[in-house]
């Protein structure tokens, strides 16, 4: 039986069925845990969207070395969005 | 595409130049190296070490000062202000209290290692004016801090046994000379105790709550253990204190049981950690990781044991090896191979735009070398001890000489792969 807990956070599909995590409120270093957890079980090819309050930076290099490539797109005020998609082979 | 330097931001500013953390882990492995090297040196007076100048002191010292503490600064240069979301405000502070640790410790040590009071005093100094400038600006980052109230509980606790070591280290020194002191060794005492479990121990159980999880990508922290070890740690300390200050040696009994009580309460809170964690393979660093536990463990039982007037082959010198290079180093150099890559990934990216992949910036066969060493030298200067045995004492030096120097190539591996910056 998988003791797993749940990842933290929040996540939901827009309307163009692409995937959006909330990790924000987070304490470190739950947004990492967050997004990483619904990263290893993401098997489709779409990008996805993260709603973070601060600059990630240590989850950059663990993205970095699941294949995984970011970019900051505009958001909330005092939101930092990411797009995150799979570094092309 | 991975977006260019800019989108940093707000994260830049907490991100220090690679010099500052890296000038640190860099004196860190060569002092351990140098720790060894005196070690070596002062094999014959390991086994019935009680205290007192002369190498062994010297060794201790450029173990705890020059590798822990260096290392406990440059880390918490680097982590806390990400993770507080606090900048350093003050870079060239941070940067002058390695000059004057380094300077310090250089001139501590030689002077313990050849009994001279005129290098000990100006290395004493030196030290405690690097530990004043850490405390202050360590105090100003956990001042302004957002969030994570555990950690910052545990960082002001460990200043303030910091601030406790550098008193009592003077106190020490001058009493020393002076002979004012009516029990020196109950002060020596208490000044090990809080520096080893006042300083170093409630920091590095303050990081664990954040690097722990994170290296092992983990949601399972409890924030009532989380309290609950640093309530028991504290009170031990307190404790501690009062049997030296007022001279009430029953009173050392029931700190270290307390201390062990918080050490367990540490312990259960990794163990639930990692039964959270997602990632499994955690690697070499998590040997190394889960071995300083189970060390922590063993001087633990030991400690209270010998407190409560047990006897034991080696007594307090193979309480020393079992917190020191056991405990305290042992979970440095798990942590240190991970940070160290990671810490340059980010600097990578900070110039280039994106960040390296981890693999290449951990070459795994120095690291190889180092915990085999490490362990090998573990494992000897305890049967040394145990069996008064100067020849193995040696020879674990020797190993772990060999060990810190594989430290020493892997940390240079790294540092020939960050961009020139800072």
């Amino acid at each position: 039986m998988d003791r797993t807990p749940p990842p933290p956070g929040k996540d939901w599909r827009d309307a163009a069925g692409i995937l959006h995590i909330d990790v924000r409120g987070l304490g470190p270093p739950l947004p990492m845990v967050a997004i990483l957890a619904r990263l290893e079980q993401w098997t489709e090819s779409g990008p996805i969207i993260v709603h973070h309050e601060r600059e990630p930076i240590y989850l950059y290099p663990e993205l970095a070395s699941r294949g995984w490539v970011h970019c900051r797109i505009p958001g909330e005020p005092g939101e930092v969005r990411l797009k995150l998609t799979r570094h092309a082979p | 595409m991975i977006a260019p330097l800019p989108i940093l931001g707000g994260a830049n500013e907490r991100l220090l130049p690679a010099s500052v953390p890296f000038r640190f882990f860099a004196a860190a492995a060569g002092f351990q190296v140098l720790a060894w090297a005196m070690l070596f040196w002062g094999a014959p007076d390991l086994p019935g070490f009680a205290g007192g100048t002369g190498p062994v002191l010297a060794a201790l010292h450029l173990l705890t000062l020059g590798v822990l503490v260096s290392a406990a600064m440059g880390a918490a240069y680097q982590l806390l202000p990400v993770a507080t979301r606090s900048p350093i405000r003050h870079v060239s502070l941070a940067k002058a209290s390695f000059w004057l640790l380094l300077l310090g410790v250089g001139l501590l040590t030689l002077g313990m290692a050849g009994s001279d009071a005129r290098l000990i005093w100006p290395g004493a100094v030196l030290v405690a004016l690097a530990l004043a400038l850490f405390a202050g600006l360590t105090a100003q980052n956990l001042w302004r801090a957002h969030g994570l109230p555990m950690v910052v509980a545990h960082g002001w606790t460990a200043l303030v046994a910091l601030v406790l070591v550098v008193l009592l280290a003077l106190l020490l020194i001058v009493d020393e000379q002076t002979g004012f002191w009516p029990d020196h060794a109950g002060l020596a005492r208490l000044h090990m105790v809080m520096a080893v479990f006042g300083f170093m121990g409630i920091l590095l159980a303050g990081f664990s709550l954040i690097l722990v999880p994170m290296f092992a990508l983990s949601s399972g922290s409890a924030p009532m253990l989380g309290r609950g070890q640093l309530g028991l740690g504290g009170l031990a300390l307190v404790l501690a204190t009062a049997a030296a200050f007022w001279q009430r040696p029953g009173l050392w009994p029931l700190a270290s049981a307390l201390g062990a009580a918080a050490a367990a309460v540490y312990l259960w809170h990794m163990r639930l950690i990692l039964q959270g964690a997602m990632r499994r393979r955690l690697g070499l660093s998590f040997v190394m990781i889960r071995a300083a536990w189970a060390m922590l463990a063993l001087s633990l039982v030991l400690g209270v044991g010998l407190s409560f007037g047990l006897e034991f082959p080696g007594g307090a010198a193979l309480f020393g090896v079992l917190v020191l290079p056991g405990w305290l180093l042992t979970f440095l150099g798990g942590v240190l191979q991970r940070i160290v890559p990671f810490l340059a990934s980010m600097h990578v990216q900070a110039v280039s735009g994106a960040p390296a992949l981890l693999s290449d910036l951990t070459p795994s066969r120095p690291l190889l070398v180092y915990a085999v060493g490490h362990f090998s030298a573990l494992a000897l200067l305890g049967s040394g001890v145990i069996f008064s045995n100067t020849l193995l004492v040696r020879v674990g030096a020797l190993a772990g000489f060999l060990g810190a120097l594989a430290f020493v190539l892997f940390l240079s591996l790294v540092l020939s792969k960050l961009p020139r910056r800072g």
